[in-house]
């Protein structure tokens, strides 16, 4: 995830306060982790260094003075690269639940139990996504991003699955030589 | 060849239940059309004066035994209609097969002698058990066969699987051309097509002809009027198939706006959707209705005609050689008619096991079994009743000419008795329907919603 | 899953439910609770059993063993007649297709329910037209059900379940042969439907994008309800 295209993608829109667009990130990928302010910040910072954006001028009005920045010519082109881009398909399996998995065959622990229970709270997130997804005044940033963690929760589910079925025929096999 | 016949054999052999009725049933077809093919073979090797000791005289004089040739030709109709009727058992399944088939790589002319062949093996079969029976019944009679008749005694059992076999081949001519088949719905049946229609125009305007021509004479013989004749009896044909599937269609649409129970909601639609579905097997019925009440009225002015001419002693010959003549007409029109009933038996039941699925949904949705009996009835019973209405009245009509013809011994009376007949078919068919009734109950049985 | 004082009893509640098909046991001790107006998800592998124990809950199939208890009345000893009228008023069903009769248009399939309850075809139909509006085919309710995209008939299915109000609306599968978009409409509108009339929903499905409708789910392996997970 690169912050510094999405801030860069939301100064498209046009000019914009380091808070502005802290809350603008937030709407926009309502089910990503909030950006911190201060993250904000220093991503502009950078980006103003890198000459991909430009401080456009300061406000004022009644409170502190907040710097308002802009994108550049340089700041739109790397923006066009990075969207066209493709991004690497998985090149490294990193995954908490897969590691918790292959530790605790190692440690002699029970997988299965955990799987369970991981599975159970999957499902329990994915009637969450669900529900959110399909209430009624649902925006379509919320239905896409809900879509989008429910078939990545699926998958994971999909891998549980078969590995729980795996570690039972395991099982068997162990038991009955 | 003999890798399709091997094939052919194993489809056969692996096939399920409903498939061996098939086989069964074409078997019984093709025996029944042997035995009528070999009887019709015999008869026309014998020429001039014989002394036949069965039907009564009628077989010993070259007139009458031409008449029973050709009664016996027409009576191959209805048994060819019957094997049509079954080689569409279990249709739905074989499209299927034969669409696998295809994918598997067989090419189209593969797969259709493989079916060809699997009709042909089940007439084989039937044609063999009949030659089997024939021969020692001919044999029996005739003390040394001519050579003429032993021609036809090995030309019918063979000719029989052959034309079985290209019958079938016409019939999945349209399935092997794809691959995907006819698979994905069953589609209604298509009503008559334009050769149909040409062929019925050309025949009104030649029976149009022929009336409007100014008389002069003996009209029947000249050939003009003779080709009318035809001409009218293809129209008759033409017009009783093409009745009961317009009829079908018109009823469904009429019905199906106004129904307000389900089950005729259900049998309207049904014939809405596919008027022409039992539009062969109807068309039957209202021949066997025609040609029945019609045989019903001649026989009784015919038999008083008969009784009358013996009282006063100008009676020919022996009353038998009379009665058996119509004894056996009244028996061919009673096997057509049987067989007649077979095919709509077999049409109903096709019917049911093709839509199983879908009558299990619908009782687990819980329509009551009898909603789906009452429309799987009407469905039969509403486009038969104006066709049985129409062929009686027709064969009313036959008879009271033939009474207003033959008034020289008796006095004219109307043949009220042959009104019976199309009561009778008419009840018939519904019993022939309702045999299908226990199918119902073992398709709507929930183990057929596990089958897609 | 027992129940102790203070929980209403439940809608329906299968115990203990055996059903054998030749020597196959689809079903072996299978319980299984459904509570009023609650949305029920049964996941598992295929032949798993899921769909003998739906079959066995609607009253379908009788179970060769266990009981079937629906509003205090026992399903399993029910004769057929009262089943048929049950599964008429009380339930409703959906398969993955096949509920739809072919020849009647999407508005007579949905009306049938309402004129097997004795209601006039004007008044079915039009009835069936409001269903059909809330699921949004109205506009094809004059088509076939083999006119229409899959996902237009599963939502005219839905539908003909959901006309006469009934308390338990069955589901196997109702999206099995859709894709995800189609399969989404489907589920909305089945879930929305069935939370305002307050219809409980049994729902049979191997896909947990599916299951994730449902408030709650149980997993069903070699013919039984594996053990609990976490509380939902």
């Amino acid at each position: 995830m690169s912050t510094r295209h999405i801030l860069l993608g939301l100064l498209e829109a046009g000019p914009s306060h380091g808070y502005d667009l802290k809350r603008r990130h937030d709407e926009r990928f309502p089910q990503a982790r909030p950006l911190a302010y201060g993250q904000a910040y220093t991503t502009l910072q950078r980006l103003v260094r890198d000459g991909l954006a430009a401080v456009d001028g300061t406000d004022a009005d009644g409170g502190p003075e907040r710097t308002r920045y802009r994108s550049t010519e340089a700041g739109a082109q790397e923006l066009a690269r990075w969207a066209g881009a493709i991004s690497p398909p998985a090149p490294f399996v990193t995954n908490e639940i897969f590691a918790k998995v292959v530790v605790s065959i190692l440690a002699g622990g029970d997988p299965a139990a955990y799987l369970r229970d991981q599975r159970a709270a999957h499902m329990e997130r994915m009637r969450e996504l669900t529900a959110l997804k399909t209430a009624r005044n649902a925006d379509l940033t919320t239905v896409l991003s809900a879509d989008f963690a429910l078939n990545h929760l699926d998958a994971d589910l999909r891998w549980m699955n078969t590995t729980a079925d795996r570690l039972t025929t395991l099982t068997a096999e162990v038991d009955s030589a | 060849m003999r890798a399709d016949l091997r094939l052919a054999w194993l489809l056969t052999r692996g096939s399920d239940r409903r498939e061996w009725w098939r086989v069964a049933l074409t078997a019984a077809g093709a025996g029944l059309a042997t035995g009528l093919g070999l009887a019709v073979a015999v008869l026309l090797s014998l020429d001039g004066q014989y002394s036949v000791a069965v039907g009564s005289g009628l077989l010993d004089q070259p007139g009458t035994r031409d008449g029973v040739v050709v009664a016996l030709m027409l009576l191959l109709v209805p048994v060819f209609g019957f094997l049509g009727q079954c080689a569409r058992i279990g249709a739905v399944h074989r499209d299927r097969r034969l669409a696998a088939l295809r994918l598997a790589g067989a090419a189209p002319g593969q797969v259709r002698r493989i079916a060809a062949l699997e009709t042909g093996l089940a007439c084989l079969l039937g044609s063999g058990l009949a030659t089997a029976v024939a021969i020692p019944v001919l044999l029996s009679l005739w003390s040394r066969p001519a050579v003429l008749a032993w021609a036809g005694i090995v030309l019918v059992p063979v000719g029989v699987p052959v034309l079985g076999a290209a019958v079938s081949a016409l019939a999945l001519r349209r399935v092997v051309a794809s691959p995907l088949g006819r698979v994905r719905r069953v589609r209604p049946t298509r009503p008559p097509g334009r050769v149909f229609l040409v062929v019925s125009a050309l025949c009104t305007v030649l029976v149009l002809l022929t009336v409007l021509t100014p008389d002069n004479g003996d009209r029947l013989a000249s050939s003009p009027a003779r080709l009318s004749v035809f001409a009218l009896i293809v129209l008759v044909g033409v017009a009783v198939v093409w009745l009961p599937g317009w009829w079908s269609g018109l009823l469904g649409r009429v019905v199906a706006v106004r129904a307000s129970r389900p089950a005729l909601l259900i049998a309207a639609e049904r014939l809405r959707d596919d008027p022409w579905a039992a539009a062969r097997t109807n068309a039957a019925v209202l021949l066997v209705t025609l040609v029945g009440t019609g045989f019903a009225g001649v026989r009784q002015v015919l038999l008083a005609d008969l009784h009358a001419m013996r009282r006063d002693g100008s009676l020919g010959t022996d009353m038998a050689f009379y009665t058996t003549g119509i004894d056996l007409t009244a028996a061919a029109l009673l096997v057509a008619l049987v067989i007649v009933l077979s095919a709509l038996v077999v049409g109903t039941a096709e019917s049911l096991a093709t839509r199983r699925r879908g009558l299990a949904a619908q009782t687990a949705a819980g329509v009551p079994r009898g909603v789906l009996a009452r429309a799987l009835l009407l469905e039969t019973a509403l486009p038969l009743l104006p066709a049985v209405t129409v062929a009686g009245a027709g064969g009313m009509a036959i008879g009271v000419w033939y009474a207003a013809l033959a008034t020289e011994h008796t006095a004219s009376a109307v043949p009220y008795g042959a009104l019976l007949v199309p009561v009778v078919v008419y009840v018939c068919c519904l019993l022939a329907a309702a045999t299908s009734l226990p199918l119902l109950r073992r398709s709507v049985h929930p183990a057929e919603l596990r089958y897609a | 899953m027992t129940d102790n004082g203070g929980t209403p009893p439940p809608l329906l509640a299968g115990r203990d439910l055996a059903r054998a098909h030749g020597r196959t046991e689809a079903l072996r001790g299978a319980s299984v609770e459904l509570r009023a107006g609650e949305i029920l998800a049964v996941t598992g592998a295929s032949g798993s059993g899921k769909s003998t124990l739906l079959h066995c809950l609607a009253g379908i199939v009788r179970p060769d063993a266990g009981s079937v208890t629906y509003a205090g009345e026992r399903l399993d000893r029910l004769p057929e007649k009262r089943l048929s009228e049950l599964r008429r008023t009380d339930f409703g069903v959906v398969f993955q297709f096949g509920q739809l009769i072919p020849e009647l248009t999407a508005l007579d399939n949905v009306a049938l329910p309402l004129m097997l309850a004795g209601a006039t075809r004007t008044d079915a139909r039009a009835r069936a037209g409001e269903w059909l509006e809330r699921f949004g085919v109205r506009g094809q309710g004059e088509l076939r059900p083999g006119s229409m995209s899959g996902g237009q008939a599963q939502r005219a299915a839905l539908a003909r379940a959901l006309v006469t109000g009934p308390k338990v609306v069955f589901a196997d599968e109702p999206t099995g042969a859709l894709d995800s978009l189609a399969s989404e409409q489907v589920m909305t509108a089945l879930v929305h439907t069935a939370r305002e009339a307050g219809t409980a929903v049994l729902l049979i499905t191997h896909d947990a994008q599916v299951a994730a409708y449902a408030d709650r789910e149980v997993r069903m392996g070699d013919g039984a309800v594996r053990p609990a997970e976490v509380a939902a």
